[in-house]
């Protein structure tokens, strides 16, 4: 598989965006050097690995893409928070020359209320920058992964630079976005990962996602990431035994509790790879907390599917998910 | 008996809002306490935003048109009820039967249907209405503007909340970034109404201007060359829509506002125990008392359901290898437990004073019906 230069991870509140997005990066940062882009200040991928200061505010300096942080020797991985707002500072200072007067600009309250009045132009500035970033990245042959927010703040996000062509039939704005199209649209530069954990409501609005990206807004989408699914640990003749009578009503919920998941999730990479979408399955982590070891975890499943080991010099049986890791736990017991 | 409910103190007020990161289900959660209200004898509105299809169906709104509320039949749920018990369901017993007393109604947020409807009611003409709707920027992105969404969710607020014969009002708000988002929409649609950028977008030169005003019409004149289009001439022509409008617009942010900090106004934070919605769950707190809103309390939701005990599974009557693994799903159940109990303890170091933390465990599929989210109202527990 191709891989893009720049994925964005979005999906539900509450499906993982963060873990994955943070054991992604963790994954092809073992292959080449790698940017991990968090766009909502709060870094929380790189938090979960580490690699960031517990204050989000202190990552992120006046121009965003000078918050960069290269915590992490062993991994090559390095950190950066864009903020709309340190993009927008940096379009302003760009066409005000005077810096004194963009500065106190900037601080006017004025200035505010314009800005908010020239909808879509912080987000399109951030696409921009994620443009200069995947363009970095095929130069010096990296990747970067993007945190992005949920879906339907994603979407909107990606749909800036139609609205822009559309309020702008021509001219130089309208140049710009149509760049930012093509970028969007290039599956070399730009790739969408959608997570879900097993959930309906959570498919359902990642094949909703995926129709919007790939017919609307013609990006392509790399994969749906289904998280947290436990590997199955009851048979059909255990749970027919804890149910039959007398029953243990308390011991079949605990199965039913632990094994649920895992029946929901079969049924949902069915309905998604009928609908197209690519799905890697990623295990359920009984674990205490969720850190950077967790997330190697992920990220070994994460490498087996973005790198499949050429056919031949490992047994790997082709189209089955990857085997669920064994459930930290148990061994803790 | 509204006194019974362990929520007890945030159902008794006139209004409940429901503030939170999204994914949580604060839809569900206003929807489960808009329904233990009603089944405690209250007369209850609730408005929810962006409903799941189900939830929506759960509340006879699936496939309807719901900007008006709309009557949920409460006698429908104790009938439920009876079946399941009569049946000897399982879960049918775990909910209790309740007297349908009160009355609970329901209804889905349009944003830009409130809005047009308000543009309609506040413009001096229908001629000035139309020229309003046909701007390109509030067709195209009227939503994005100064959370036209959340200013209008306030509207219908006011609205029903003002209505005599209900005495609660239930607000699912919509998905937000930050917690202010929705709090804060009236007085940042009022500023963007009331900002000089609006003579500054395209007027002349007036007395009083700074050399900030210059520069930001310079961005702005930079921006228009840029963009070779008119983008701004809209803006201000959409600004300048509102121009006798701003009046009653105020007055009605005003009120919201009010209510908001009204005495028998109680505001939750709902969120779950993963550490990232714990971290914005104290994001919104702060948020709140900075804003001088004392939030009442957190619900915590999907908390993990009671499993039977270590002992329990030891003592019963299985074989050995179903035994083991028993054994082994009690122990992963342990260790997300504990990462439940960490986070849960992370919210309480915050420093919550007069905060109820309650939990409202985990249905383990999505609620489907009524009885789902009777359940799920009357499981809420005070931490």
């Amino acid at each position: 598989m191709a891989l893009a230069r720049l994925i964005l991870v979005t999906g539900k509140g509450g499906t993982g965006k963060s873990a994955v997005a943070a054991a992604l990066a963790l994954s092809l940062a073992q292959r080449r050097p790698t940017t991990l882009v968090d766009l909502d200040q709060r870094m929380w991928a790189a938090r979960m690995l580490g690699v960031a200061a517990h204050d989000g505010n202190q990552a992120s300096s006046r121009h965003g893409a000078d918050a960069t942080s290269k915590l992490d020797p062993i991994a090559d991985l390095e950190t950066i928070s864009l903020s709309a707002s340190a993009e927008l500072e940096a379009f302003i200072e760009r066409i005000v020359p005077i810096k004194a007067v963009a500065r106190r600009m900037l601080q006017s309250r004025t200035f505010g209320y314009v800005s908010a009045a020239l909808p879509g132009l912080e987000a399109f500035l951030m696409l921009e920058r994620l443009r200069i970033i995947a363009g970095r990245a095929a130069l010096e042959d990296r990747y970067a992964v993007v945190d992005a927010p949920a879906t339907g703040s994603a979407l909107e996000l990606l749909a800036v630079p139609g609205a822009l062509k559309r309020l702008a039939p021509i001219g130089t704005l309208n140049r710009l976005a149509a760049n930012v199209e093509s970028f969007l649209a290039d599956a070399t530069r730009f790739a969408v990962i959608l997570t879900l954990t097993p959930q309906e409501l959570a498919l359902r609005e990642a094949l909703e996602a995926s129709d919007v990206l790939r017919g609307r807004l013609n990006v392509s989408v790399a994969a749906a990431a289904l998280n947290c699914v436990p590997s199955a640990l009851f048979t059909r003749s255990d749970l027919d035994a804890l149910e039959a009578p007398p029953g243990h009503p308390g011991c079949a919920r605990l199965a039913q509790w632990r094994d649920g998941a895992g029946r929901i999730a079969a049924r949902m990479r069915r309905d998604a790879s009928r609908a197209g979408l690519g799905v890697v399955e990623l295990p359920m982590l009984f674990s205490p907390a969720l850190g950077r070891a967790e997330l190697q975890e992920l990220s070994r499943v994460l490498d087996a599917w973005l790198f499949p080991a050429p056919p031949g010099t490992a047994p790997r049986r082709a189209g089955k998910p990857p085997r669920a890791a064994r459930p930290r736990a148990a061994k803790s017991r | 008996m509204i006194a019974t409910h362990p929520a007890h103190g945030l159902l008794a007020g006139r209004l409940l809002v429901c503030l939170g990161p999204g994914g949580v289900g604060k839809t569900t959660v206003s929807a489960a306490l808009a329904l233990s209200a009603a089944m405690a004898g209250r007369r209850v509105d609730v408005m929810t935003v962006d409903p799941a299809p189900r939830l929506l169906d759960a509340l006879g709104l699936g496939g309807v048109d719901a900007a008006e509320p709309r009557g949920v039949p409460l006698e429908g749920l104790a009938a439920t009820q009876a079946i399941n018990q009569a049946e000897g369901d399982a879960a049918g017993a775990r909910r209790r039967p309740a007297r349908p007393a009160g009355r609970l109604r329901a209804l889905r947020l349009d944003p830009k249907r409130t809005f047009d409807a308000i543009v309609a009611r506040h413009a001096p003409s229908p001629a000035a209405a139309d020229a309003i709707m046909q701007n390109r920027i509030y067709r195209n992105l009227s939503q994005a503007l100064a959370g036209v969404g959340d200013y209008m969710a306030m509207e219908r607020l006011l609205e029903l909340s003002e209505e005599s014969t209900t005495n609660l009002v239930v607000l699912d708000t919509p998905p937000a970034r930050e917690a202010l988002d929705f709090l804060d929409a009236p007085r940042r649609l009022l500023d963007l109404l009331n900002s000089r950028a609006v003579t500054l977008l395209g007027g002349g030169m007036r007395r009083g201007f700074s050399v900030v005003d210059l520069a930001a019409r310079a961005v702005l004149s930079a921006f228009d060359r840029l963009t070779g289009l008119h983008l701004l001439g809209d803006v201000q022509a959409f600004v300048r829509s509102f121009d006798g409008m701003y009046a009653g617009f105020a007055e009605r942010a005003g009120r919201a506002q009010r209510l908001l900090v009204a005495s028998d106004t109680a505001v939750v934070v709902v969120t779950t125990a993963e550490p990232e919605r714990i971290a914005q769950a104290h994001e919104f707190l702060d948020a709140l008392r900075a804003a001088g809103i004392e939030p009442r309390a957190v619900i915590i939701n999907r908390t993990l359901p009671t499993i039977p005990s270590m002992g329990q599974i030891r003592r019963a009557p299985l074989g050995p290898a179903l035994r083991r693994k028993l054994i082994r799903a009690a122990g992963e159940f342990a260790a997300l437990r504990q990462r439940e109990a960490a986070a849960i303890a992370s919210l309480r170091a915050g420093g919550l004073p007069q905060l109820e933390l309650a939990a409202s465990p985990d249905l383990g599929r999505e609620p489907i019906d009524l009885a789902d989210l009777a359940w799920l109202g009357q499981s809420l527990e005070i931490l």
